[in-house]
This record gives structure tokens, C-alpha cells and sequence, in this order.
């Protein structure tokens, strides 16, 4: 009988060296799909045809392909046309710019789902677009973008873990190696589940209360 | 005239966790008579005639119905709640047709799955009560393509084709434009004229006086006063009967009174 | 280039069509579950609420790549071996169960209660309503979701090439090593899903569409 404890105990060092990096391609990847999804939705939203083509084009090709894909495209393909990309780069860039396609979508949901009158009333009341914008219907938006955001982010969180098919020391590659040194599998990718989960329960808890939070502000 | 009494309710009182929707509720109805409820929001009324047809519970009390008793805080058995339900019909201040059924559909469904009755009987039925309330030529539609006065008579007919032997009407104007009322209203009447036996819960006085046999008026989570529908409506014996009924027929007229009221 | 492209495009078309018939074997088996599931999660007793919410929280907390290998390499150090097929289809199943319970679910809470009201105040059994009144409602709610996890799945799909299933990405992956021509190879791939997908959706539309006549 071999004991799990012992296991977990060799493994984790390492483990958490990963879990860094996954926190890394996490946090970035964030940063570029919240910016990028920003500007995808404003294009839908823009008014211009071109600019509404161009993203929604964009937003409907990127969705369809798998991340996987677009990981060994951004990683291998890239490489052979001269675009040599670290790993870590490649990873970030094509987690980021597929999760912008998701965000981007969900504001533009949150926007136009803000209740037409309100447009009205800040138009009648001669206010010029960006104050709409910024004062009037993003606030409210904010309600209808967080939960499918949360959503979202807990499936970036997941999805980093394919990064160690393009040779990043992520929490996978580390579970992967460690149960490819020891042969107790099961054991090893226990605990990167144990570490996957407790990010994502205590992120998306941290993410409730700051909901409930602005909730009771504005209540 | 005890044998002809279809529903018996004694001192029924219903409580939604703490709070009291409405108690000692004592009430007869009999064969053909058409019973009106009325009384201002939150009294109760809707609940009571939920706790009718077995759709919610109530905590005391005994009723008694189609030689059936609900006794307060016992969950009656299945067959029973089946049996009433069955020969009990309900209508609903929402119409609550089903919306991915036609009208046809809507009124078949309940006497095919329920009275397996024929699909060829359930039709011609169905078709009979339509005619009846002026929607023949609607039966293949959907019913979001009809109005809500329209929804509302489809509702009434789908009540009515399980042959229910009392019928309960719940609000069933107060979803409706101010214009598409009367259609449904000349619809119950007819029913009322043909001997139905009704319970209806309605803000429509004039309605009440002229179609009623009897008023119940409900406030304050209690039925307050009970008597024949015009006397009832002209000559309110207690206090709080006489100020609803003023408010509601002369809003207006003591509006300011009601501020000065509102503000001690 | 395009002698790449011509040689390759068969044997992934091949390998294509292998991941859409384990997206569609996974998605209808994972429907008929979730139905059950989603039954039990409702109207279950209460252990059996309980855990069936435990198992839609493991299924989407998890990585997807975590799920297929504790199913694959996982089980070997107790001596289970899964053949790459039949890990796959395990895993496209528990995985696609996790949405479909959810799915169905919420389809099913979203019916307003006068439906249920309305049926019962007509005498309906509780079982003829679920099936007549309160399903076919939910499903149209639930088509666009639906449509989005056979997508969902169909990328998933690209994961199995890992514990060595010859779909798509394999092909795409092993013509890779060979040719040293991933520029094309993988954009060919990107292709291929892109094409799926948005086919996918398609006949998503159209289906709601027929569903939602009533609306």
C-alpha cells in the first residue's frame, strides 16, 4: 500500500512552482482578454460596418477553433513563419487574445441588455456619448457582465493547463512529470485537482463577496 | 338545502411561515350560486381559493367539497387532490396557457390525458366552447398571436372542458387592458346564466353586483362581512366594507382626509 | 505547401469526422444522463441532491486535461487500463454530464410556476405535466445552451490526441513531426474546427427556430 501523504508531500515544492506559473498566465492572460474584449465589443457596438465585419468575424472564427489549436498555431506555426515565441509568451498571447473573444462578447451582452430608456433619458437630458457610456450604461452593464465574467475566468483558470503541451512548466506539467517519475498517476494529479479547485473556490468566493459588495453600495 | 352545498369551509386559516394570509375563513357555496370575493390586495383572497382545489395547504380548519374533506395541516392523498382537481376548474389572472400548445391543444389536453376522452370528442367539445365565447375561428393559433382577452377566454374554455362542477376565477380581469375586459366579463356572465356554480375573486364591483349571488368581503386577512351582492354593495354594514367600497368607487373624493390619515 | 495541404487534407479529414462522431455519441449519451441527473437534482432526496451537485463542481473546476488523464494514466496505478477510445469516450461523458445536469436544471426551473399550476388546477399528474407541459418548454430555453455544449465538446475533442487517439489534431500533430511543416498543418486543423463549429451553430439555428415557433 502506498500512502497518498507521502506522495503529496515529495510533489508539492514543485507543484507550487507551477501553480505560479499557472498564476501568471492566469493574471496576464486576464489582463489582455479584458482590454482586447473591451475593444471587440466596442467595434460590435461601433456603428461602423467595417469595425462591427471586422470583430464579429473575428469573435465568431476565434470561438470555433479549440484552444489547443490556436496554442500550437500561436507556438509551432508562428515559429516556422519567423514569429519565434517563448512558451510562456505563446500561451499568455493565445489564451488572452480567445478569452477576449468570450469577454468581448459578454460585454457587449451586458450593454445592450441595459434597458433602452436609459440611452433615451441621458440623450434627452442632452449628455454627449462617452458620458452615456461611462456614466450611465456601463455602471449598469456591470451587473449583467460579472457573473458570466466570473464564469469565464474560472474556465481561463482551467484552460491554462493546456499550456504544458507547448513545454511551459505549468501546474500540469509538473502533475504530468511527477506522475510520469513516480507512476502513481492517480496520486499526483489528485492533488494538481486539489490545487486547481481550492484557486478556483477561493477566487470565485473572493469575486462573490466583491459582487455583493458593489451590490450593497448601490442598494 | 345542506345537500346541495358543493363546498363547506370552516374557520380555514393559512399562515406562510410566520406570517398569516388569512384565518377563520368560514364560508358555504351551493349549487349555482356565484360567490364574489372581493376586498383590497393582500387579503387573502386568491390564497383562499388556492386552498380550494388543494393547489396550496392550509395549516386549521376543515373543507369540504364534492363529498370530499381537506382538514387543515393534512396533506390529502393523491387521488383525492386528483378527483377535485379534476372536477374543480380553475382561471388565472395570468391566463397561464400553455404557450407551446395551440388554443386546440390548450383545452384538449387536460380531458384526453385526464377523462381519456377520444381526441375526436375532446375537439368537438373544445370546438363547441369556443364557438361558445366567440373564438372559433382562433383554435390552430398559438397564444401569444391573441390578445390577452382572448388568452383569457381560451382559459376559460379550457376550464370548462373538463365539465368542472364549480369553478374558480382568480383576478381574472385584473391582467387585461381596461378594453378587453368586458369580453371576458360577458363570457363568465353567460356562464353564471346557465347555472355554473362559481367562486370569483375580482375588483369589479359593478360586475359583482350584477352577476353575484353573494359577496364576500375579505380584509385584513379575515372575511369581515358576508351577505347578497346588492345589499351587500349598496349598504355595507361594517366600517371597513363601507371605506373600501368608498375608495373604490369615488377615489377621488376623500383624498384628502386619506392624506391627513396616512400622516397621524 | 500545397503538396502538404493535398496529402494531409484526406487523412484529417478522416480524423475529423472521428472527433464529430465522438462529439455526437458523447453529447446524446451525456443528454440522456443529464436528463436523470438533473431529475435527481430536483426532485431527488436529499443525499442525492447533494452529491450530484458535488459531481457538476468537481466536472467544472477541474481542468479538462486533468479529467482525461486522471481517467487514462490515473486508473493505471490501480491497474485499470483504459484503451485511448474508450478513456475518451469516459471522459467526454463525465465531462459533458457536469453542463447537461446544469442545463436541464435551470431549463426546467425557468418554466414559470403557473405552468405547473395551470396543470395541476386541471387535474395533470405530476409526471404528465414534466413531459407535456414543463420539457417541451425547458428544451427551447435550453436549445441554444445545448447547441453550445456540442461545440464545446467538439473542441474538447482535440484533447484525446494526447493519450494517443488518431483524431484531427494527431494527424495534424504526428504530420508535424514528420514534414516539419506545423505552419501549414496546424492552420489546416484550425480550419477544419472552424468549419465544424460553425456548422454546428448553424443547425443550432435552425432548430431553435423550429422549436420557438410558438413564441
Amino acid at each position: 500500500m502506498h500512502v497518498l501523504w507521502v506522495t503529496w508531500i515529495h510533489a508539492l515544492p514543485n507543484f507550487l512552482l507551477g501553480l505560479k506559473v499557472t498564476l501568471e498566465i492566469t493574471g496576464l492572460a486576464l489582463v489582455l482578454a479584458l482590454v482586447l474584449g473591451f475593444v471587440l465589443a466596442l467595434g460590435r457596438l461601433s456603428g461602423v460596418r467595417v469595425f462591427e465585419f471586422v470583430a464579429m468575424v473575428f469573435v465568431e472564427v476565434i470561438r470555433a477553433i479549440p484552444v489547443l489549436v490556436l496554442l500550437f498555431v500561436a507556438y509551432y506555426s508562428m515559429g516556422q513563419w519567423g514569429v519565434k515565441l517563448s512558451g510562456f509568451a505563446a500561451g499568455t498571447l493565445t489564451l488572452g487574445v480567445f478569452y477576449a473573444t468570450q469577454y468581448g462578447e459578454i460585454f457587449r451582452g451586458g450593454i445592450l441588455a441595459v434597458d433602452r430608456g436609459q440611452r433615451e433619458a441621458a440623450q434627452a437630458l442632452g449628455l454627449s456619448s462617452t458620458a452615456i457610456m461611462g456614466k450611465i450604461i456601463l455602471p449598469q452593464a456591470f451587473f449583467n457582465i460579472l457573473p458570466p465574467a466570473t464564469n469565464q475566468l474560472s474556465n481561463l483558470i482551467k484552460d491554462t493547463s493546456l499550456v504544458y503541451t507547448i513545454s511551459v512548466t505549468d501546474l500540469m506539467f509538473q502533475a504530468y512529470l511527477a506522475g510520469s517519475n513516480s507512476f502513481q498517476y492517480m496520486d499526483d494529479f489528485l492533488l494538481a485537482g486539489v490545487l486547481y479547485f481550492a484557486f478556483y473556490i477561493i477566487l470565485s468566493k473572493l469575486l462573490a463577496r466583491w459582487e455583493l459588495n458593489v451590490q450593497r453600495r448601490r442598494a | 338545502m345542506s345537500n346541495d352545498v358543493v363546498l363547506s369551509a370552516k374557520n380555514v386559516t393559512k399562515r406562510f411561515g410566520k406570517s398569516l394570509v388569512f384565518e377563520d375563513v368560514t364560508l358555504d357555496v351551493h349549487k349555482s350560486e356565484v360567490v364574489a370575493i372581493i376586498g383590497p390586495s393582500g387579503a387573502g383572497k386568491s390564497t383562499f381559493i388556492r386552498c380550494v382545489n388543494g393547489l396550496v395547504p392550509f395549516e386549521q380548519g376543515t373543507l369540504e367539497l364534492l363529498g370530499h374533506t381537506l382538514e387543515g395541516n393534512k396533506k390529502p392523498s393523491r387521488s383525492v387532490l386528483l378527483d377535485i382537481r379534476t372536477r374543480v376548474g380553475m382561471v388565472f389572472q395570468n391566463f397561464n396557457l400553455f404557450p407551446h400548445l395551440t388554443v386546440m391543444e390548450n383545452i384538449t389536453l387536460a380531458p384526453m390525458q385526464v377523462k381519456q376522452v377520444s381526441k375526436e370528442d375532446a375537439t368537438k367539445r373544445a370546438q363547441e366552447l369556443l364557438e361558445m365565447v366567440g373564438l372559433g375561428h382562433k383554435a390552430t393559433m398559438y397564444p401569444k398571436r391573441l390578445s390577452g382577452g382572448e388568452q383569457q377566454r381560451v382559459a376559460i374554455c379550457r376550464a370548462l372542458a373538463m365539465e368542472p362542477e364549480l369553478m374558480l376565477f382568480d383576478e381574472p380581469t385584473s391582467a387585461l387592458d381596461p378594453e378587453l375586459v368586458g369580453e371576458v366579463l360577458t363570457a363568465i356572465k353567460r356562464l353564471a346564466g346557465q347555472g355554473s356554480t362559481m367562486i370569483l375573486v375580482t375588483h369589479e364591483m359593478q360586475f359583482a353586483k350584477e352577476v353575484a349571488d353573494t359577496v364576500v368581503f375579505m380584509a385584513d386577512h379575515r372575511v369581515v362581512e358576508t351577505g347578497p351582492a346588492r345589499g351587500l354593495l349598496e349598504n355595507p354594514k361594517s366600517d371597513r366594507a363601507q371605506q373600501f367600497l368608498r375608495r373604490v368607487l369615488h377615489p377621488t373624493e376623500d383624498a384628502g382626509e386619506e392624506g391627513e390619515e396616512g400622516e397621524a | 505547401m500545397w503538396h502538404i495541404v493535398a496529402n494531409y487534407a484526406g487523412p484529417m479529414s478522416i480524423g475529423a469526422l472521428k472527433d464529430l462522431s465522438l462529439t455526437v455519441i458523447s453529447v446524446a449519451v451525456s443528454i440522456v444522463i443529464g436528463v436523470l441527473f438533473a431529475a435527481g437534482r430536483l426532485y431527488g432526496p436529499k443525499p442525492l441532491q447533494i452529491l450530484i451537485s458535488w459531481y457538476v463542481e468537481i466536472i467544472r473546476g477541474l481542468p479538462a486535461i486533468l479529467q482525461l488523464f486522471i481517467i487514462f494514466f490515473g486508473f493505471q496505478q490501480f491497474g485499470i487500463m483504459f484503451s485511448p477510445l474508450t478513456a475518451s469516450l469516459l471522459w467526454l461523458v463525465a465531462y459533458g454530464v457536469g453542463y447537461t445536469v446544469e442545463i436541464f436544471r435551470s431549463g426546467i426551473m425557468d418554466v414559470p410556476a403557473g405552468q405547473w399550476e395551470a396543470a395541476a388546477a386541471l387535474g395533470l399528474p405530476w409526471f404528465t405535466t414534466l413531459k407535456k407541459i414543463v420539457f417541451p418548454q425547458a428544451l427551447v430555453t435550453m436549445l441554444p445552451a445545448l447547441t453550445s455544449i456540442v461545440v464545446l465538446q467538439l473542441k474538447n475533442t482535440t484533447l484525446i490526441y494526447l493519450i494517443g487517439f488518431s483524431d484531427a489534431m494527431f494527424t495534424a500533430t504526428s504530420g508535424a513531426n514528420t514534414t516539419d511543416q506545423p505552419g501549414v498543418l496546424y492552420p489546416m486543423v484550425a480550419l477544419a474546427f472552424v468549419i465544424m463549429s460553425l456548422g454546428i451553430g448553424r443547425i443550432g439555428l435552425v432548430m431553435e427556430r423550429r422549436a420557438a415557433m410558438y413564441r
